[in-house]
């Protein structure tokens, strides 16, 4: 029923991004996703990974945990960094209809994050960075825009 | 290598440019598609197919590199990368104005890939085909 927490830490490098997709397209596949809900939840954690690395680091050197476990029903991911405190989920959802000016430049990933989760929640790290927890339904049916 | 691109040229009435990605297409490749595309424009490519048929993976930094793709072969300057949903907003407003172009065509796209263009708003704005053949044909 339950696995072991898989974790990884890569260096803050965009390169890196496909290990972290594919530990959690493992995890969650061995967890018994299906697989429209394995495709959501590599897409959110690539997201959250890659807003770490270009606006958390933006080039300085540092590096991203990502850790996936199953809990209950639910896949919970947890992608770690030690970049300045930004909490992603204080953005309001973009909308169109609104000028972009209001709206922002960094609001498709973050989109994408939470049209791919059930549940984002932010939490400073102690001692500096953020945790990020992304999680996923294992039993909801690939889930259509919301 | 996390995406592979290979690039073919295909002589008719309109000569047309397949570029073919396979692999995953996010942060550390996205600039590298804006670059071959661009390199491709330069060269003369004024239609431009791209073959998804091996593209499993897209983010949103993949996004924008389709996107400026788009822009790229109509002649106009390829969106600034930290614009966003900013330079979308521009293209929506041009497909309801009912002037999507054809100049940048997709075939193979696979349902996650379709999944992550929908829920951008990307994907009624380009011309989608069943398979390369239609693509080439356009229309």
């Amino acid at each position: 029923m339950s696995q072991p927490v898989r974790r990884l830490r890569v260096p803050a490098d965009l390169e890196r991004l496909a290990d972290v997709r594919r530990l959690v397209r493992e995890g969650a596949t061995d967890a018994g996703a299906p697989p429209g809900v394995v495709d959501d939840l590599v897409q959110g954690v690539d997201e959250a990974a890659t807003n770490a690395i270009t606006h958390g680091y933006a080039g300085r050197a540092g590096w991203v945990e990502v850790a996936l476990a199953v809990n209950g029903t639910d896949i919970v991911v947890t992608v770690e960094d030690e970049a300045p405190v930004f909490d992603p989920t204080s953005r309001p959802e973009p909308d169109m209809s609104v000028s972009p000016r209001v709206r922002g430049p960094h609001g498709m990933g973050i989109h994408l994050m939470r049209l791919a989760t059930d549940a984002i929640a932010h939490r400073p790290r102690d001692g500096g960075g953020n945790i990020l927890t992304l999680t996923r339904s294992l039993v909801a049916q690939p889930e259509e825009d919301r | 290598m996390a995406l592979q691109t290979t690039a073919e040229h295909v002589d008719g009435p309109e000569p047309v440019t397949v570029l073919t990605l396979d692999g995953e297409l996010d942060a550390a490749a996205f600039e590298g598609v804006i670059d071959t595309v661009r390199g491709l424009y330069d060269a003369g490519t004024r239609i431009l197919v791209l073959d998804l048929t091996g593209l499993w993976f897209v983010s949103s930094a993949g996004l924008v590199a389709v996107h400026a793709a788009m822009r790229l072969m109509r002649g106009e300057a390829a969106p600034d990368t930290e614009q966003g949903w900013e330079a979308l907003r521009g293209v929506r407003q041009e497909a309801d104005a009912g002037q999507v172009s054809t100049a940048l065509r997709l075939f193979g796209v696979q349902d996650a890939i379709q999944k992550v263009l929908d829920r951008t708003g990307l994907g009624p704005l380009i011309p989608t085909y069943p398979d390369r053949a239609a693509a080439l044909a356009g229309g």
